[in-house]
């Protein structure tokens, strides 16, 4: 399995970056820890001539409260005691990602964008030829969902939905310049699946902000997968609340990830309980509801119907955590 | 933690010996395949089949061979010999010839001046396919079919191997009995997942010879079938095993690369590698076979076992491998570490259009020991009786002969059992620990070192040990032994080093090369320790006793007044009077110049004579006893194996360091195939070729492991050892397994059990309205 060549650019400033971009597209790629995209580019998914590295760019650097950059490592952020303090839900998230070596080299944004994953398409080029391709590259149709012309590839990253909670927003730059949006809308709920987030061609995590009101909020990131390191989620559940002396709950909020083809909020669902004082009773029904609406396709290890099902357990075990209400088993 | 260490007679034998190689490898200076590089060196890559089962119509090369940088192009007709590991079931070529059989079959091979410019050659070699049926299933293939994948098999079907068996009459035996159970089990097939991928060099040169470096466990196997498939007289192929970064029975067939390699060297005339990415490794497999087996036990009111009636089917995969043997294993090895008086076995091993299985680690005797286990557990419940307890009343005691003729010596199986449970507390805790936790025993039995070599040359040995001394005092051994990480190499210097009373560094195992190694059969059937062991002491005590002829001339006392001491050989009451070794050496030189000593290891006789009498047979078995504490998520049904209590019977434990690392990583390894690992197919596609969807456990899974090593000496191994590189996995699926049942009463028959498949279990208990230490 060979890398093929590419012609690797090293930019310092975000300007000098989006300016190559623009003059490459559409052959480049950016490249922040390489964990995700150089495996991929082994098999042959979605190769491109050129590849920016991100390593010089000095704006991507720097943790504060209220700003991390894109290309801070996940050990880095693991690490940092003081933003650990004020956001433990995404330091938790951070700290489920893979194993340490590739904490080591992950990045923030690379984790936002990590590539959607599926049985069907991480997968070597010679097995994905002889099963004639999918929608996802190369190829004109799906194998988990065979009647629909939309990609079902699994949203794989641990730190988007623990983001998304306290809701954080993305700083991005581009060729038409800079804007900010939350987290939660990074990703494309109705797209066709196969482009997993709606930055414009070109466009680059900056960092990521976090509103000065979420510090300090109680948080948690709950990971399901067969083995407690190295694998992708199955399911990941983050909670974020806070409440006030009575119990009564001012905040919260909830996202999934690892069970569709995005990382999902449900502010339909825990804006009503805002204002109220949480009971094992509305934990319970909060998460009977996620389970009813998430909809896993097989295309992971573990089997949708349990994935579903443990979207349930997840949701109240980990709302239950954050709000301090006792845990009532089924 | 281990066990209180008994006192040894021995300097250096029973003590704890870090591997004389892992300086070497922990600072990355050992010398795997991978790390040699000759001049002029061609890569070679291959094409793989995309299809199941097809017919080649025709390859179109022209344009990969016409490719710059292409050194050559091969596809199978050149060398169509068949081979396989078993001179009874060759079917396999160096390249596929006129028909492929799995996902990944080779069709053609290129070597080209690097990994790209072969790769892309492969992607312009055109192949016409004629798709035929695929054959994913082995139930189907006990029928006649259409297009069978191999003309072998047995009358139009695809049952590559059936076997037999019934000894004393199992239908009377059930017909009388107080109670049965009957196990119906499935077990994913699972692969060895090694560290180092396949790895070859290949180098024909003008002197007519060809030099092959590789991975492999069984270079002597591998020095046939090159002989056999290239037509060159063995005498002019030399084969080296470099360092091995694991095998676990994935590495002991001659495989097809290996040998497309060396054709390419001689096609180019230049070095040729080879080395496999992980998705290679995944399909060339030779795994643990997906098995189904139908177990029925009948006991008596005490619980003592009067029949075994086993059905299993064996899923081969593309090619026969060992899969003979895998047939008889899966019956013959239920055979310890019980007294069975009736016995009945039909195995079917049926060939599908899959990557191929063989032998793995405890080959074809892990599936077989979870039926039976959980069986037992079952029935011990049924019956009011303690497992432990039914487990001793059944033990084959020492010394005996089991119904199918194998010879039992030595086994401290009821010690292992006593160790077991005392240590592991059973009594305060069998059934006594809250919902969710518990404890399980499963007891294990496995062969050390397979008393029928693959390739049987009668008269001589099994294994065959030189040792070489000259003036520096230090002591070259041979030995084609190989070691792949599992410390043989240690265990040869120990042993030449306790038997001569010199320090270990004394001692230099020489890596395997046909050239000077003398053949020993390799690494396979746990046989090392035991045949190698014998082999070298043999050796050592020739060397020795020449050494001991020279200090008797040098001190005026006869030989058999002088004793081997530490670096020197002193007279027996007179300690005062005594040569070094080293002055025992020079005199013992003065007319022969450097010494020479060998040893060799035949397996007595044994076995009946009946067809099939000799699978399994073996000098000596290993006896286990496991228990496992589970704790149990109820609701998610993610479970961790907490601790294990691993009482086990190696004869005596040569390097207890070794041993424990044995029996750790087979724990490791058993719980893979119990908790997660599984080769997971489509129809016949392989779903998951990655160490990232193939769920080896991590660190974390790992369950605290105590080792209790209570072996007796075993009268015919060497210092009184067994094996110890095998059997210490068997016992740990269905300690597992047992261990669940007692923390959330629910059977566990078909493996790997998942988190989801437990959660299942718990809500069928529910739904039958059974309820287990008072939960619903």
């Amino acid at each position: 399995m060979h890398l093929d060549p590419f012609e690797l650019h090293r930019p310092t400033t975000v300007d000098e970056t989006v300016d190559l971009a623009g003059r490459l597209a559409p052959d480049v790629d950016y490249l922040a820890g390489g964990t995700d995209l150089l495996p991929n580019y082994k098999m042959h998914l979605n190769v491109r001539a050129n590849l920016i590295a991100l390593e010089d760019v000095s704006e991507l650097r720097g943790i504060s409260l209220d700003r991390v950059g894109a290309m801070v490592r996940l050990a880095d952020l693991e690490a940092d005691a003081a933003f650990a303090a004020s956001f433990p839900g995404v330091v938790a998230a951070a700290r489920e990602v893979a194993t340490p070596l590739v904490r080591a080299s992950g990045t923030l944004g690379g984790n936002l964008l990590v590539e959607t994953r599926c049985f069907f398409f991480n997968q070597s080029l010679p097995w994905r030829e002889s099963l004639g391709y999918c929608l996802k590259a190369d190829g004109d149709r799906c194998h988990v969902v065979p009647q629909k012309v939309k990609c079902y590839a699994t949203f794989s990253g641990d730190i988007a939905p623990a983001l998304a909670v306290v809701d954080a927003e993305v700083e991005v730059a581009g060729p038409s310049g800079r804007r900010r949006l939350p987290v939660s809308r990074l990703y494309d709920p109705v797209g066709d699946g196969i482009h997993r987030h709606k930055l414009a061609a070109g466009e680059l995590i900056v960092a990521v902000h976090f509103p000065p009101e979420s510090r300090g909020l109680k948080a948690t990131y709950r990971k399901l997968r067969i083995r407690p390191s190295f694998d992708f989620p199955e399911l990941g559940v983050a909670v974020a609340a806070r409440q006030d002396a009575g119990g009564r709950i001012s905040r919260l909020a909830l996202s999934l990830g690892g069970l569709e083809t995005y990382p999902r909020r449900f502010d339909d669902l825990t804006e009503p309980m805002v204002g109220t004082v949480p009971t094992p009773a509305t934990v319970r029904a909060l998460a009977d509801e996620v389970q009813k609406r998430v909809r896993p396709v097989h295309n992971t290890f573990l089997a949708p119907e349990y994935r579903k099902k443990m979207a349930g357990v997840f949701v109240r075990r980990a709302t239950a955590e954050v709000l301090g209400v006792p845990e009532s088993s089924p | 933690m281990a066990a209180k260490e008994p006192t040894s007679p021995y300097r250096l034998i029973g003590t704890r010996i870090p591997y004389i190689e892992g300086p070497l490898k922990v600072t990355g200076r050992a010398e795997y395949t991978d790390d040699i590089k000759r001049p002029g060196q061609l890569i070679a890559r291959l094409l793989r089949s995309p299809w199941p089962h097809a017919r080649i119509r025709s390859i179109d090369v022209s344009k990969a061979r016409s490719m710059p940088g292409v050194a050559a192009v091969l596809t199978g007709e050149k060398y169509p010999t068949q081979f396989g590991v078993l001179p009874i079931t060759h079917d396999e070529t160096a390249i596929a010839v006129g028909k492929v059989r799995y996902i990944g079959d080779i069709v053609a091979a290129v070597a080209a001046v690097d990994e790209r410019t072969a790769d892309l050659a492969l992607q312009a070699i055109v192949v016409d396919y004629e798709v035929l049926p695929e054959h994913a299933d082995p139930r189907t293939g006990t029928e006649k079919v259409v297009e069978p994948i191999h003309t072998r098999g047995l009358n139009g079907t695809n049952i590559q191997k059936e076997v037999v068996q019934h000894f004393g009459d199992v239908d009377a035996a059930f017909a009388g009995a107080h109670a049965t159970v009957r196990v119906r089990g499935t077990y994913a097939g699972v692969t060895h997942a090694f560290t180092e991928p396949m790895a070859t060099i290949a180098e024909a040169t003008p002197d007519g010879r060809l030099t092959v470096w590789s991975a492999t466990q069984v270079p002597h196997y591998l020095h046939r079938a090159l002989s056999e498939v290239l037509g060159i007289p063995m005498h002019r192929i030399r084969v080296i095993k470099p360092e091995v970064g694991g095998g676990f029975g994935g590495k002991s067939d001659p495989l097809p690369h290996e040998i497309a390699c060396a054709a390419l060297s001689i096609e180019t005339g230049r070095p040729v590698k080879i080395l496999f990415d992980r998705e290679e490794v995944f399909v060339t497999n030779h795994g643990r076979h997906p098995t189904q087996n139908d177990v029925r036990i009948a006991v008596d009111p005490e619980g003592k076992i009067l029949a075994y009636d086993i059905d299993a089917l064996i899923d081969g995969g593309a090619w026969s491998s060992f899969g003979t043997v895998t047939t008889y294993y899966n019956g013959v090895l239920s055979m310890g570490p019980y007294r069975v008086p009736n016995f009945r076995y039909r195995g079917r091993r049926v060939y599908t259009s899959k990557p191929p299985n063989g032998a793995m680690r405890a080959h074809g005797g892990t599936n077989i020991r979870y039926s039976i286990e959980v069986g037992l557990d079952d029935l011990a419940e049924r019956l009011h009786i303690d497992p432990f307890d039914l487990r001793e009343r059944n033990a084959l005691p020492p010394h005996t002969m089991t119904v199918n003729q194998f010879r039992i010596t030595s086994t401290s199986f009821v010690k292992c059992l006593h160790a077991a449970r005392e240590r592991s507390g059973w009594d305060s805790k069998f059934r006594q620990l809250p919902y969710g936790k518990g404890v399980g025993l499963g007891c294990g039995f496995y062969i050390s070192g397979s008393n029928s070599p693959i390739h049987f040359t009668p008269k001589m040995p099994q294994c065959t040990v030189h040792l070489k001394v000259d003036m520096d005092g230090g002591i070259s051994v041979h030995c084609m032994q190989a070691d792949i990480g599992q410390g043989s190499n240690t265990l040869l210097a120990v042993i030449v080093a306790e038997v001569l009373g010199v320090d270990l560094d004394r001692v230099h195992v020489q890596r395997v090369d046909s050239d000077v190694s003398p053949v020993d059969m390799g690494s396979y059937s746990s046989r090392v320790t035991f045949m190698m062991g014998n082999a070298a002491r043999q050796a050592a005590e020739s060397l020795r006793d020449q050494l001991v002829r020279a200090a008797a001339r040098v001190t005026g006392y006869p030989p058999e007044k002088l004793e081997v001491g530490h670096e020197k050989i002193s007279v027996r009451h007179r300690p005062d009077v005594s040569v070094t070794y080293v002055e025992a050496l020079h005199a013992a030189m003065e007319r022969s110049g450097a010494l020479l000593a060998t040893g060799a290891y035949t397996s007595p006789p044994m076995g009946g004579d009946f067809k099939g009498a000799r699978a399994g047979t073996a000098p000596a078995y290993s006896f286990a006893a496991y228990v496992a504490q589970v704790d149990v998520d109820v609701e998610t049904g993610i479970y961790r194996v907490e601790k294990v209590w691993a009482a086990f019977d190696c004869g005596r434990a040569l390097n207890r360091l070794a041993v424990e690392g044995q029996i750790e990583g087979s724990i490791h390894m058993g719980l893979g195939q119990f908790m997660g690992e599984a080769m997971m197919y489509r129809g016949a596609r392989l779903m998951n070729p990655s160490l990232l969807e193939y769920k080896i456990p991590m660190p974390q899974q790992m369950p605290d492991v105590e080792c209790l090593l209570v072996g007796d000496d075993d009268p015919e191994g060497p210092f009184g050892g067994k094996e110890a590189g095998e059997g210490p996995l068997i016992a740990t699926l269905p300690a597992a397994g047992n261990a669940l049942y007692d923390a959330i009463g629910v059977r566990f028959h078909d493996l790997p059990v998942t988190p989801e498949k437990v959660v299942r279990g718990m809500e069928q208990r529910r739904q039958s309205g059974r309820t287990w230490k008072g939960v619903a």
